[in-house]
């Protein structure tokens, strides 16, 4: 159930364009930022407020990656490993990564802190190799740096 | 008008034809998968990729309008290579499980690959693979997401003609699926367009699921049995079974559409329900006879003039009916012939004949849906007349035009309606007079919604009028047609194009009336000299014991005639009951003598639509059991010699001017619309009517009863069709959201509706946006038959709803 606070904010949004429909990606962000990820009466909840078909709805959710379809850990770490980022072996952090927390791409630590996931291209090739961890971008990513970054994590 | 030049043959078309158009009008055949002629373009699968000189890269030619001198090569070696490639595409990841696949055979990703793609495949990795095992999407689909090549006409078809959009492609690039919400079980409407239109084996019917090959079957093209909106339909029977219906994309006014009943209910045919073998009543009990027994007694027992009558069925051929209406009136020598026992008197049947201007002709939907302003009143068309539906959602998708959609009830077609006109079901005369009113008084400024929508009206210059079923069961029905017709005549004045068709439920109502169905006139509209009594009249003088012998064919008058106490009581008065049907109805089990007919898979013949449009139907089975053909039947009973439903044409275009031109043999998929025979206008002065009671006090029963076929179902018949059943198996009772909630009742709980004559416990449906205080029931149940809740002479049952 979503609160009333982001139903007012997605009333917000639909404002926003000349159709209901077109405020399916805001409405979606709106309530991944309040619930983590997007479940099956979420997006049923979402499409009567936009009075869209629910699976129209979720044809957007599916197609992009940065809406969560399954839990995350409290830190979501995505690293871009597109042609820029990759080749500055963005795979190797990828990979420190999974020795560091011990899980797979895809994987959520016991401890639901962390989320490794890999991702399509952020927009940020100038400071490759990077990833963004919740709303925050990293850049320039060494091994080093990365192990700065996770212990300021807590 | 725009020259094109395709592979060197020129050729002339209409400014912005599409290149793939003009190179099939041109001949050439260019394979596609995408593209759908009433779906919205695509252009993704890239199979029809064509050169055009003077252009670097080629292009999609169901996407790419002609310019003039345009030169278009589609059968040149890029572009033949082009096309290879795309397929080589295609199967790199689809699994080539063909030998295991219900399309195999009917394929057109084999037959393109068959006959332009690679022989080879460079391909070494991974095929994707979503499941091991087909997943069962609906009560009627079985998905396999292996197969799928994505051109998404499944998703396009559901949402844009459908209007369900129950489909959806759900992932991204090659690992999208085009499946459900959460890729759950669907609730839909079960047509099985998204089966049709799949070119590959991803979306299969799981009825005919590993039962035949497409070339062991014996196929036919006939006419869909339910409603009138007469689609083509395909049947496929292997070893005499029919194992299929199917829609062919180029075929009929459907097109590749059909609803769930036309697609799904094919299984009463060979239902074990069947009766097999004539009965006679012995000792008080129907026992089985021979043939020669139940003819013998009946051309011996069976009456002559006022004191016989007959009641038939709509869902006959013109021929039989032709043939019943002979027989009732050469041989029982009486008038007293009625069609459908569910209307309200033969008043409203010959005013609807009138208005709808029958005698004019018929009219093609495709002709009426091009007005400007569209107006459907008294049908739930999105369950009683899918197709047409479709057609108007597909039409009204054009914002310049107005559709006006009047009904108590909210119907899928509301999403595509500019104005909704809610009304009780006894006020339905109100809405039409308002509108009237409206236009007679010159007004211009609108105050409600009637009058928004005789604005509409005035500003139109092309007008079509959809007038449904429901309107012929009320007993003010005449009222209402009689302002119709005043209405027609105030818009023709000021110089308007109207146009006014019948929307009916079964799917030979308009040829019934047409073949002398009816108590007031004999075949093409002739008046007969002694007016007849019509079913309700019937059974009135049979409860008098002035009825001694009836001649039921093919209809249930007890589970049908609103009332059914009375109409139990009526029959059971009768001396001699005669009904001849396919299965045991209420009515068959009260009869002296009982003879099996045949359905329509088992008889030629023709039906005439609501459009006036004649189609053939075809034999494809032998009649089941001991059964027999029902023009044989009825032949044999009259002595006619005929031969065959040919011959009956021949005599049908002797006494039915309006299909004089009509050659039998010639009738290929699109039929041909009746003619028109001259006269039109009220051929009749209605007599006297149903008597209004004095005001009856009703507000014990708040709820005004409202019924009609559901969408999965249609009369009785579809009960007998297991797939349907599987679909809804259960009667509900439907009502607004309002009333729910003033009752403080909730969705699918059960509840007790009661009126005066019967009280059942029925599951509720609510539905947001329906009239306050009616109640939808369907006809279509045994369980609950609608009709007990009904008393006769009050015209419309009322109910109240309460808490179980």
């Amino acid at each position: 159930m979503l609160s009333t606070q982001a139903i007012e904010n997605i009333k917000k949004a639909i404002a926003k364009y000349p159709t209901k429909k077109s405020a399916s990606m805001d409405a979606l962000m709106i309530a991944q930022k309040e619930c983590g990820h997007l479940t099956e009466d979420i997006l049923l909840e979402i499409a009567h407020l936009l009075d869209m078909p629910p699976v129209q709805l979720n044809q957007v959710a599916a197609f992009y990656t940065m809406y969560n379809k399954r839990p995350v850990g409290k830190y979501h770490i995505q690293v871009c490993t597109n042609i820029s980022c990759s080749l500055l072996d963005s795979e190797h952090i990828v990979q420190f990564f999974s020795k560091r927390l011990g899980i797979k791409k895809g994987e959520t630590t016991s401890d639901k802190k962390f989320t490794l996931s890999e991702v399509e291209c952020l927009g940020s090739c100038g400071t490759a190799p990077m990833m963004q961890i919740n709303d925050d971008y990293y850049e320039n990513l060494t091994e080093a740096k990365v192990e700065e970054i996770l212990k300021t994590l807590k | 008008m725009a020259t094109v030049k395709i592979n060197g043959k020129e050729i002339t078309v209409e400014d912005g034809t599409l290149i793939l158009d003009a190179a099939r009008q041109a001949g050439f055949e260019i394979p596609t998968f995408c593209y759908q002629a009433r779906l919205s373009r695509l252009g993704s699968c890239r199979m029809c990729l064509v050169e055009i000189g003077g252009q670097r890269k080629l292009q999609p030619s169901c996407v790419t309008p002609v310019l003039h001198g345009m030169e278009v090569f589609t059968e040149n070696e890029t572009v033949k290579s082009a096309r290879s490639s795309m397929l080589e595409f295609m199967l790199a990841n689809h699994p080539l499980d063909c030998p295991t696949c219900d399309k195999g055979g009917e394929c057109e990703l084999q037959d393109f690959v068959f006959k332009s793609g690679p022989r080879h495949s460079p391909f070494d990795e991974w095929k994707r693979r979503f499941h091991e095992k087909d997943e069962i999407l609906s009560p009627i689909i079985v998905k396999n997401h292996n197969r799928c090549i994505h051109c998404e006409r499944c998703v396009r078809i559901c949402d844009e003609v459908v209007g369900v959009s129950a489909l959806g492609g759900i992932g991204r690039g090659a690992k999208t699926q085009e499946t459900s919400f959460w890729n759950t079980t669907l609730d839909c409407d079960h047509c099985g367009n998204c089966i049709e239109v799949c070119p590959v084996g991803s979306f299969m019917s799981l009825a005919y699921r590993y039962k035949s090959r497409p070339w062991d079957l014996k196929e036919a093209d006939t006419v869909c049995p339910y409603c009138a909106t007469g689609c083509q339909i395909t049947i496929g029977a292997r070893n005499g079974e029919v194992v299929r219906v199917r829609s062919k994309s180029a075929t009929g006014i459907n097109k590749e559409t059909l609803c769930s009943r036309g697609r799904f209910g094919y299984h009463f045919m060979q239902s074990e329900k069947r009766l097999t073998k004539p009965m006679i009543k012995k000792g008080g009990r129907l026992v089985e006879c021979s043939w020669e027994e139940a003819l013998s007694a009946i051309k011996q027992r069976f009456g002559m003039g006022r004191k016989t009558a007959g009641i038939a069925s709509t869902r006959l051929t013109n021929e039989e009916l032709f043939v019943f209406q002979k027989l009732v009136r050469d041989v029982f020598k009486t008038n007293n012939i009625d069609l459908d026992s569910r209307f309200a008197n033969k008043w409203v049947t010959s005013a609807m004949v009138d208005v709808c201007g029958f005698r004019e002709g018929g009219v093609s939907i495709f002709d009426a849906l091009k007005a400007d302003t569209i107006f459907i009143i008294g049908s739930a068309i999105s369950d009683e007349n899918p197709i047409t539906d479709y057609l108007i959602r597909t039409t009204a998708s054009d914002k310049r035009k107005t559709l006006i959609l009047a009904h108590p009830r909210r119907l899928k077609l509301n999403s595509s309606a500019t104005i909704s006109l809610k009304y009780k079901p006894a006020n339905l005369g109100d809405v039409v007079k308002g509108i009237v009113d409206f236009i007679e008084k010159g007004k211009d400024k609108a105050e409600g919604d009637i009058d928004a929508a005789a604005l509409r009206f005035k500003n139109a210059s092309t007008i079509t009028i959809f007038l449904g079923a429901d309107i012929l069961r009320l007993d003010n029905g005449t009222d209402v047609l009689e302002n119709i017709a005043v209405l027609k005549t105030l818009l023709k004045k000021t110089g308007k194009n109207i146009n006014c068709l019948p929307l009916f439920d079964r799917c030979n109502q308009r040829g019934a009336i047409s073949m002398g169905i009816h108590p007031l006139f004999l075949p093409g509209f002739k008046k007969s000299e002694e007016e007849g009594m019509d079913c309700g009249e019937i059974l009135n003088a049979a409860k008098n014991g002035e009825i001694e012998s009836l001649y039921v064919l093919g209809e249930d008058i007890v589970s049908m005639y609103p009332d059914a106490r009375f109409a139990k009581d009526a029959v059971s008065k009768v001396k001699f009951l005669v009904v001849q049907d396919t299965f045991l109805t209420e009515t068959a089990k009260m009869a002296d003598v009982v003879l099996p007919g045949v359905t329509y898979a088992e008889k030629d013949g023709t039906f005439t639509n609501q459009e006036g449009r004649v189609q053939r139907v075809r034999k494809i089975i032998s009649c089941v059991g001991g059964s027999k053909d029902d023009l044989s039947i009825l032949d044999n009973i009259g002595g006619f010699g005929y031969k065959s439903a040919k011959d009956v044409f021949d005599d049908i275009k002797e006494e039915a001017p309006s299909y004089k031109d009509i050659l039998f043999d010639a009738l290929n998929n699109t039929g041909v619309l009746v003619n028109g025979q001259g006269t039109g206008g009220m051929s009749q002065e209605p007599g006297v009517r149903s008597q209004r009671q004095e005001a009856i006090d009703y507000s014990e029963y708040p709820f005004q009863v409202i019924t009609g076929n559901h969408l999965f179902h249609s009369g009785r018949l579809s009960q007998k069709a297991h797939v349907l059943v599987k679909l809804l198996a259960e009667p509900f009772v439907e009502i607004s959201d309002e009333d729910a909630k003033e009752l403080g009742l909730s969705d699918k709980e059960v509840v007790i509706v009661k009126s005066k004559e019967y009280e059942a416990a029925l599951k509720l449906r609510v539905v947001k946006g329906s009239q306050k205080g009616v109640a939808f029931i369907p006809e279509n149940f045994d369980s609950v038959s609608v009709n007990r809740f009904y008393t006769r002479g009050e015209g419309m049952a009322r109910v109240k709803i309460n808490k179980l």
